[in-house]
């Protein structure tokens, strides 16, 4: 086995490391900090990491990205992560969707949305799938319901689609360029056979945006609601087929959403053990430094051993992914252990820094914050249940 | 013989306070506008209300006044109230406290001139200025507490005797009830001299000043607050108090000793009210919510999720019934009915880890919207990890259960 990083992975993960720390990690507090969650985003940050090539890693050579490998993207997401978990997914979200485009969309389209994209320093992209009624549903379609699912219609009107409805908690909601919807062409069947999904640009008449949403975590990260009244979206927009929308999103076998989260997690962990080492070196408790008491030197073990393994884990599907090695489910099973590591390594560093009074670190508090995020992505219990149709009938070899 | 049977009298007030609490409180707590700012704000038109219903001399003996109550019976009312807000639970729960320690320690005349004042308003509260010689107990395993041990946070009060009284000069950082307190409870080093002395100190007295309530973001954003109920800083500086407002002793001795054990048990009872909150907020959605062609209460999933939740705040409650009527009988640990331990630690800290762990389960019943600031329930798994982290409880605090399973003794 060899674990080492090629020059260009190497090269990628120090231009990474060095933006986080020059530039991500002392913005992140005070942004996390903003009671307004429209106020909390930065232009700025995102700018200049655009400007470093981090907005159109996954984007293929031919269209002008990097086309880094997934053991790249993970790599560079670690780093990102360990400055700011939402300044991370900020940039990793525009990844999510590239490896759709490449995946699903014809050549004509990739020049009319691809080019700006990899043009503009400050364009982002978003998928509206999440409705008020329909959340575990788009994941998950019951087979007893098969109303069940997005509700937002489009009808066809002519050469154009007609859509009106709204979406939900819409990650880049509010700063996005453009946006993959998710839309019911045909209401009578389910959502797996009647929809299509729609390439539709922030400034389309009858799209608009509504709430941002204000969110314990990921403050930075701008989750918003779409809203569509009588918006009109040309027929040439559509990704794939009509009522092939969820076969378009069937193509990217990319699997990155999931890898994408474990990854992130992982960044998290990082500085939170690193807080929690400096802390126990650094401060007393009872006459003795905080790392010489026993309880703390467990629970800086346990913080180390579960890293270690989502980081072996996360690269090892990374790796997996850019081999195209048959998916036995790691990538989802390496999202929902990311789950709980995240929340015990970020605890324990709450532990070991322990109550100021009546203050608390305001990194620790954070972290924890941002951890909790996990709870209701990575690790849910849809997610969970899911995946066990994919699993092989005993885990494989390598 | 452990008895959980409540009078019709202790029925009829949990009631009354739970209505209370059910129509007005939690409507105004948990709404949006309350939610989703980060600062917020003490609901000081309930607490007066609350403290009209006889929250504030809740412990104290019906002779003065108050309502009697047993440490089970204030466990039972501040878990009622809690379930609704925690900020009124805490603050309610420290005047109680103090009320029947100070109300016992006072001699009739200095009853005669402060009692008529605690009755007077209802907005009176009290609140306490000590060092905790017990804070971070646990990091001193079985080794001697060391004599330069710094408790971050702690007071450094000095009290210098000037003819007709005492003069003094300090800073308390944190002090809990501070902002609304009408009598301080201070306990001071003596300048020159050894020991200390414990005074009585009105809000109004000149050179005593009380800070802001801390900012949700102090220290140019470096610390998050951390706390329930109301604090703020207090500082001293040159109040004179008489010799009149001098506590006895042994009468300070008396009000000091226990009181961390019952504000303990106390705290272990609002905790079950937060985690309380949180459940019922699940059980309620899980049965409304549709996913998955079922209500989401119906999926073995999210069943499993309530039953563990509903399971680990009976525990909760069941210990912390029991530590509080252990502190009401000693004679149940005197007699060999049930162990000799620390009790209120064994009940804090229980209480404490399962009960974060079951609110953060009953969240996840509510998919993204457990996130959102403009709901509860972030706010409820906030308010559990606060209390999982406070000063009386923390990393080491169980070892103090181990100490006492060893037979280690300080002294």
């Amino acid at each position: 086995m060899d674990f080492s990083l090629n020059e260009e992975q190497r090269h990628w993960q120090s231009e990474a490391r060095r933006f986080s720390d020059e530039e991500v990690r002392p913005i992140s507090l005070a942004r996390d900090q903003i009671a307004d969650p429209r106020a909390t985003f930065d232009w700025d940050i995102i700018k200049k990491g655009s400007k470093l090539g981090f907005r159109t890693l996954a984007v293929p050579k031919e269209w002008g990205g990097h086309e880094a490998d997934f053991v790249t993207q993970t790599l560079v997401m670690i780093e990102l992560a360990r400055g700011d978990s939402s300044v991370s997914k900020t940039f990793s979200q525009c990844w999510k969707w590239s490896h759709l485009v490449a995946a699903s969309c014809t050549k004509e389209q990739k020049e009319r949305f691809l080019k700006p994209f990899m043009e503009d320093d400050g364009f982002l992209l978003g998928k509206g799938g999440t409705e008020a009624n329909a959340g575990s549903d788009n994941r998950m379609p019951p087979e007893n319901d098969p109303k069940a699912g997005w509700k937002l219609r489009a009808e066809r009107d002519g050469d154009d689609w007609i859509l009106n409805g709204s979406k939900m908690f819409i990650a880049n909601g509010s700063v996005a360029k453009l946006f993959f919807v998710d839309a019911r062409t045909n209401p009578d069947v389910g959502i797996r056979q009647g929809t299509t999904m729609f390439i539709i640009p922030k400034d389309t008449p009858g799209f608009r945006i509504g709430k941002v949403f204000n969110k314990r975590g990921w403050r930075f990260y701008q989750n918003g609601e779409l809203i569509f009244e009588n918006c009109r979206v040309p027929n040439s927009s559509v990704m794939g087929e009509v009522n092939g929308g969820v076969k378009a999103r069937a193509n990217d076998k990319s699997e990155f959403g999931d890898i994408e989260l474990a990854a992130n997690a992982l960044g998290i962990c990082e500085d939170a053990v690193g807080m929690a080492m400096h802390f126990a070196k650094t401060y007393k408790r009872a006459g003795k430094y905080v790392i010489d008491h026993q309880l703390v030197q467990l629970k800086l073990n346990e913080m180390y051993m579960l890293t270690e393994a989502l980081r072996s884990f996360v690269l090892r599907t990374a790796w997996e992914r850019d081999r195209k090695l048959p998916d036995v489910g790691n990538n989802v099973l390496v999202m929902n252990y990311s789950q709980e590591v995240v929340q015990r390594v970020t605890k324990a560093n709450m532990e070991i820094h322990g109550p100021e009074g009546c203050m608390m670190h305001a990194r620790v508090d954070k972290l924890i914050r941002d951890a909790l995020v996990w709870t209701h992505l990575a690790g849910d219990t849809v997610q969970r249940v899911k995946v066990v149709k994919r699993l092989p009938d005993m885990p494989l070899p390598m | 013989m452990y008895d959980l049977q409540l009078t019709a009298e202790q029925i009829e007030f949990r009631d009354a306070v739970r209505d209370f609490v059910t129509q007005e409180v939690q409507p105004a707590a948990i709404d949006p506008k309350r939610l989703e700012p980060f600062e917020k704000p003490l609901m000081t038109d309930f607490l007066d209300q609350l403290s009209q219903m006889g929250l504030r001399g809740l412990a104290l003996p019906e002779a003065a006044g108050g309502a009697g109550a047993d440490l089970l019976t204030c466990c039972v009312l501040l878990e009622e109230i809690a379930a609704g807000d925690v900020d009124l639970a805490m603050v309610l729960g420290e005047t109680a406290l103090l009320a029947r320690a100070v109300h016992d320690a006072m001699n009739d005349s200095q009853r005669k001139r402060w009692w008529p004042k605690f009755d007077a308003g209802e907005r009176f509260h009290l609140a306490l200025i000590a060092r905790d010689d017990d804070a971070e107990l646990g990091w001193s395993y079985h080794h001697a507490v060391p004599a330069d041990a710094d408790v971050i946070g702690a007071p450094e009060v000095v009290a210098e005797r000037d003819g007709k009284g005492w003069t003094i000069n300090g800073l308390a950082p944190f002090v809990s009830n501070a902002p609304v307190a009408g009598l301080f409870i201070v306990q001071a080093k003596i300048a020159n001299g050894s020991g200390t002395v414990t005074l009585l100190v009105g809000r109004d007295t000149k050179g005593l000043s009380i800070d802001d309530d801390l900012p949700a973001f102090g220290g140019g954003g470096e610390r998050s607050r951390w706390h329930h109920g109301a604090m703020a800083a207090v500082t001293l500086k040159d109040c004179k108090v008489g010799e009149e407002d001098v506590l006895a002793a042994d009468a300070a001795h008396r009000l000091l000793q226990g009181l961390v054990a019952r504000r303990s048990i106390q705290t272990a009872a609002v905790n079950v009210g937060v985690a309380r909150a949180a459940y019922e907020a699940a059980v309620d959605y899980a049965k409304m919510r549709w996913q998955g062609g079922a209500y989401i209460v119906q999926h073995q999933a999210i069943g499993m999720k309530l039953a563990d939740v509903a399971i680990q705040l009976e525990a909760a409650r069941a210990l912390t019934m029991k530590a509080a009527w252990i502190t009401d009988h000693p004679e149940a640990v005197s007699e060999r009915s049930v162990n000799d331990l620390p009790w209120h630690v064994v009940a804090r800290t229980f209480t404490a880890q399962s009960l974060h762990r079951a609110t953060l389960e009953a969240t996840e019943c509510f998919g993204a919207m457990g996130v959102m600031r403009d709901m509860p329930l972030q706010k409820y798994v906030h308010d559990t990890l606060v209390l999982q982290h406070s000063a009386d409880c923390d990393l080491a605090s169980p070892l103090t259960v181990a100490e006492a399973v060893a037979g280690y003794s300080r002294s």
